[in-house]
């Protein structure tokens, strides 16, 4: 469903990424790995248009979108829930589920898409005349993926979901995530939580400054003793 | 009494207009962060087409607005998309510097095709009054108050439930989000732009019954509307238009009870006096 080919993109002329390819199959969930300044969210900022590629190659469904907008992406499916969840804060919750579903694709079935959102986030649901800005971390994570999924995402791009919540909500936000693999959606995982992330995500890439150190199953990955130095940046 | 009536109903109904003239510079801010030196001139350029649609066809300012507005918001479209888009991102001062330039450039062209006299742009309720109890209202400033107030509604109901207003909600509330909805922000600020070149054109043929026109008066409309926007909180709307109110209120109770050149410099001695005890701007509560 996505290939990544020989990547490499950066910020004002500055490479992050060295030659990352990546793949995706169609209804698999992918982790990727890495720690910070690794270049994971690079990846999926040029994934989505911000970051614009200085070369290498982005098909998605055997289309070339490498040089794609944002907006076009969107439409097509590819679909970002960000890090920090980034909900408007000063807008309700129905007019930030409202927004995720703008794009041309998505916009005609806006209202059955909230439901079904609704019915996977019962918790928004009672909140959906209260201000974004006022939600708790976890509502606002619930928020941020009932947002993207508004879009119809193909493939959901889920940017550290786990950072900053609670146990609790760490747990609930999982099980979503297994949910919407289950229902068949493509989903990368981008974490800095390692063990979490190889127990949800059926394979891995583990990026090490800009570059792909180690790709290969969970399991796989969970014993293989370059990860931790990868993670740790030794 | 009658004189302080009189002077609050003068200064609502113009500062009503001044209010309108502000939301389109506090839209523009909202979404790009930049603030346009050049807004004055525009009006100045609004009202200096009026006159021209006068002189050839004797149209009436009310009737030119539906030639102006069109006319401006092209003419806004490529001076944002070529002139201003180009700066964003970039040091601020060269933005203000931008359109400082794009000022005197509007003001010298309208001085070269019009002229540097004042000039009078007639229309048919020019000198009509309305007459309540013991205020005298003119007919020009009633209708100014009752549009720009309608529009700044409309403004209001399209930023609360119109995918339009919600896309130029999210991109001030947060541009990279916006655009990671497949919200296009380049698109977005430049229609803001045009919009509020729009209502500064039809502001301008409310403005313009009964008030001498000169080409360098731009710098001055500027200046109002900058005090009006800073003074409602930059981008909370119902401050911006409250500001209004108290510039035009204020500035009629100089021009009535103080000297002429004393009485224009009471917006600016209340503007400083409110920033010094309220630097947040008027109201509170944001409603962006």
């Amino acid at each position: 469903m996505l290939e990544i080919e020989n990547l490499v993109a950066g910020y004002g002329g500055v490479a992050v990424l060295r030659d990352v390819s990546v793949n995706l199959s169609a209804g698999e969930i992918v982790g990727l790995l890495g720690a910070n300044n690794a270049g994971k969210t690079t990846l999926i900022n040029a994934l989505s248009g911000i970051v614009v590629p200085m070369s290498g190659r982005i098909l998605f469904e055997g289309r070339d979108v490498t040089r794609l907008t944002p907006r076009e992406r969107v439409e097509l499916g590819i679909v970002q829930v960000p890090e920090g969840r980034l909900v408007f804060p000063e807008m309700s919750v129905r007019e930030n589920l409202q927004l995720g579903g703008i794009n041309a694709r998505a916009k005609p079935n806006r209202s059955r898409q909230m439901e079904s959102v609704l019915d996977l986030f019962p918790r928004l649901k009672e909140r959906l005349a209260q201000h974004a800005g006022t939600l708790s971390g976890g509502e606002q994570q619930m928020l941020a993926i009932g947002r993207g999924l508004m879009a119809e995402a193909k493939l959901l791009m889920l940017d550290e979901p786990s950072l900053g919540l609670s146990p609790l909500f760490v747990k609930f936000i999982f099980d979503i995530v297994d949910r919407l693999h289950a229902e068949g959606l493509t989903i990368l995982l981008v974490e800095q939580n390692l063990m979490l992330t190889l127990r949800h995500a059926q394979r891995c890439y583990v990026l090490e400054r800009g570059q792909v150190a180690i790709e290969g199953a969970s399991d796989v990955i969970k014993d293989d003793p370059r990860t931790r130095s990868a993670y740790l940046g030794l | 009494m009658s004189e302080l009536l009189q002077a609050m109903a003068q200064g609502v109904l113009i500062g009503s207009t001044y209010g309108l003239l502000a939301l389109g510079m506090g839209l523009l801010y909202g979404v790009s962060g930049v603030v346009n030196f050049s807004h004055g001139d525009f009006i100045s350029l609004g009202m200096f087409l009026c006159l021209a649609l006068y002189s050839a066809l004797s149209l009436d300012p009310y009737v030119s607005v539906f030639i102006t507005v069109p006319v401006m918001m092209a003419l806004g479209t490529l001076v944002f998309r070529f002139l201003i888009r180009p700066m964003i991102g970039h040091q601020f001062l060269m933005i203000v510097q931008l359109t400082l330039g794009l000022s005197l450039v509007l003001q010298n062209g309208i001085m070269m095709v019009f002229g540097g006299q004042p000039a009078r742009t007639p229309s048919v309720v020019e000198s009509k009054l309305m007459i309540l109890g013991e205020v005298v209202l003119r007919v020009p400033h009633v209708i100014a108050f009752v549009a720009s107030f309608a529009m700044a509604i409309g403004l209001f109901i399209m930023l609360r439930s119109t995918d339009f207003g919600r896309s130029i909600r999210a991109v001030h509330q947060n541009a990279h989000a916006a655009a990671l909805m497949g919200i296009d922000v380049g698109r977005v600020q430049v229609l803001t732009f045009a919009l509020g070149i729009g209502i500064l054109a039809i502001a301008a043929a409310l403005l313009l019954p009964g008030t001498p026109i000169q080409p360098t008066q731009g710098l001055r409309y500027t200046v109002i509307t900058l005090l009006v926007v800073v003074l409602g909180g930059m981008t909370n709307f119902v401050g911006i238009m409250l500001g209004g109110l108290v510039i035009g209120i204020s500035e009629a109770f100089g021009t009535i009870y103080l000297s002429d050149t004393l009485g224009s410099l009471m917006p600016y001695v209340i503007f400083v006096l409110i920033m010094l005890f309220r630097p947040q701007g008027l109201t509170l509560g944001s409603s962006r």
